[in-house]
């Protein structure tokens, strides 16, 4: 059953291997670019918020670490672009290791608090530094080629949802995690230490969401304060995975495509009315945590492979 | 006498005003079943916690194998091999039965295959096969108990810490509960058990330590202990005239 899952997943991805070569537009291109992406942001947001519980509000620090750094060394040190992203990934991933020390020893709400206030911290940084451009961003060398964008997008996102998949729902790893969500201290008695797991946990969220920021930084040409590091990057990846089932690494690609879906639609006839986006989804998530607690997958039959619920 | 294999020293803790172990000393040996009994509010629970790892000792300390472990978390106690369950059970209610074992396989088994063989063993043992693949959170409190137990024993540990693993069951799963505990100390593993139920305690313990106020009142084989005028009047208070 495990190995009919990952079939259906590499299934998946070969299909979306297969994009650029059946959608010619250049603009739809871009769309699927962007979904890709958000599937990434997603899927890293989950590791954190599903496997050990702690919701991450500052998970656009991590984004924007990565795309500031890609392009400071692109644009500055005239860095090739693949070091670059790589380094952006690095330093989201120190990031999370200092940032997590203090904020993982806290419980739950606390810890969305701090991080949403480091966030904050890191974007009122970048808006005063010169280095970064202040509040005018940062403009990048332009590369017009959707297809490198979209197969460079897909192939980050893709290495770390594969890579997920082994750590999370293979080794031991995911479920040590797991231990330490349900009960902190009952995993502790079992010889985890909760802490280091979930340092390890962050630094593992943060990586890949540096090196998704790297990649947008190049493929948009030109980043911001508020494009990279603003709510709306952490509020939207909480929205795709609490809407499509947190946990679960397939939710969140599945909540990824179904919210960004309405969103390109919403944008493309209804961008007159910016202000009621912010509010659909905000009930979108209230309506979810209510009437959907285990997501779009918890709807699914075989929702929780060998647990039968006899509660 | 072999060398103990727990050594409390003038063990006290502290919370805030509040001494919830006084000054309190005692040795466990290897292969021994000991009873820590008194009444509510006496002490134990805050003992196991020292002695495991969750609470540092305010004064005194706690040695394991004539090593001092006083203040280690309770991961690297673990590892030493103390294994402890909780009053208020925490088996982990979203995860299976089988997974809950397989988690705590991992500290002696590192592989997933390998834990997952020896959590079948620790299934068997504890009597929960037939339950594996349920969520913990469906188990009776009698599953969960023995859950709470099979999750300490999947850590092959040579000290167990027992926290009122028989309190709320029926007589039947009281019996099958001594059983199994006895079974352990037959196998080597050294107990240091917590119960109220005294028809239970007597009848497994090689010696009784009694706490009360924090303090340790009486310590011997259960048939002294029992006859012992502090014990009875810390139970059952003085007689008035």
């Amino acid at each position: 059953m495990k190995d009919r899952r990952l079939s259906g997943h590499l299934l998946v991805f070969a299909a979306m291997l297969l994009i650029p070569a059946v959608v010619h537009d250049t603009f739809l291109l871009r769309v699927f670019t962007e979904a890709v992406m958000w599937i990434g942001l997603a899927v890293t947001f989950d590791v954190l918020a599903g496997y050990t519980g702690y919701l991450n509000f500052g998970h656009s620090a991590f984004f924007g670490i990565g795309a500031y750094i890609t392009a400071i060394l692109m644009v500055r040190a005239g860095w090739h672009f693949a070091p670059a992203a790589a380094l952006g990934g690095a330093a989201a991933g120190l990031g999370a290791l200092i940032a997590g020390f203090p904020t993982l020893r806290l419980r739950g709400a606390y810890f969305a608090i701090a991080t949403w206030a480091l966030a904050r911290a890191i974007q009122q940084g970048v808006l005063m530094m010169d280095i970064t451009g202040g509040p005018d961003g940062m403009r990048l060398p332009a590369l017009l080629s959707p297809g490198f964008f979209y197969y460079i997008m897909l192939g980050v996102v893709g290495v770390t949802f594969f890579a997920y998949w082994f750590l999370l729902e293979r080794a031991p790893f995911g479920l040590k995690l797991k231990a330490v969500r349900e009960d902190e201290q009952g995993a502790e008695a079992l010889g985890l230490n909760p802490t280091k797991l979930k340092i390890q946990a962050f630094v593992l969220s943060a990586v890949p969401t540096g090196i998704i920021g790297g990649v947008f930084a190049y493929w948009v040409t030109f980043i911001d304060p508020a494009s990279t590091l603003g709510d709306l990057v952490s509020d939207q990846a909480l929205v795709m995975v609490v809407f499509g089932g947190m946990g679960t690494l397939t939710g969140p690609v599945i909540g990824a495509v179904l919210i960004f879906t309405f969103k390109t639609v919403f944008w493309a006839y209804l961008s007159d009315y910016e202000v009621l986006y912010l509010i659909i989804l905000g009930g979108v998530i209230a309506a979810s945590v209510v009437f959907l607690p285990d997501g779009v997958l918890g709807v699914l039959p075989q929702r929780r492979k060998g647990v039968e619920d006899h509660a | 006498m072999p060398e103990p294999i727990l050594e409390v020293e003038n063990l006290t803790k502290n919370f805030g005003g509040l001494t919830a172990v006084n000054e309190v000393s005692f040795r466990v040996h290897p292969r021994e079943i000991v009873g820590l009994i008194g009444p509510n509010g006496a002490g134990k629970t805050t003992l196991f916690n020292v002695v495991s790892g969750y609470y540092a000792p305010s004064r005194g300390k706690v040695l394991f194998h004539g090593k001092d472990i006083s203040g280690k978390p309770p991961y690297v106690l673990a590892g030493r091999g103390i294994g402890r369950t909780f009053q208020v059970v925490k088996p982990f209610p979203g995860l299976s039965v089988l997974e809950n074992i397989i988690i705590a396989s991992f500290l002696r088994h590192p592989k997933r295959v390998r834990a997952e063989e020896h959590a079948w063993k620790v299934l068997e043992f504890t009597e929960l096969a037939d339950r594996a693949h349920q969520s913990a959170a469906s188990l009776t409190l009698a599953g969960r108990k023995r859950l709470e137990i099979g999750k300490a024993l999947a850590l092959e540990p040579t000290f167990l810490l027992l926290d009122e693993v028989v309190a709320g069951l029926n007589p039947t799963e009281v019996d099958h509960t001594i059983e199994l505990i006895l079974k352990l100390r037959d196998q080597g593993i050294t107990i240091l058990i917590v119960e109220h139920i005294m028809r239970v305690i007597m009848r497994i313990s090689d010696r009784l330590v009694v706490l009360n106020f924090g303090q340790k009142i009486a310590e011997g084989p259960p048939e002294e202990v029992a006859k012992d005028p502090g014990v009875v009047e810390a139970y059952l208070g003085v007689e008035k005239a």
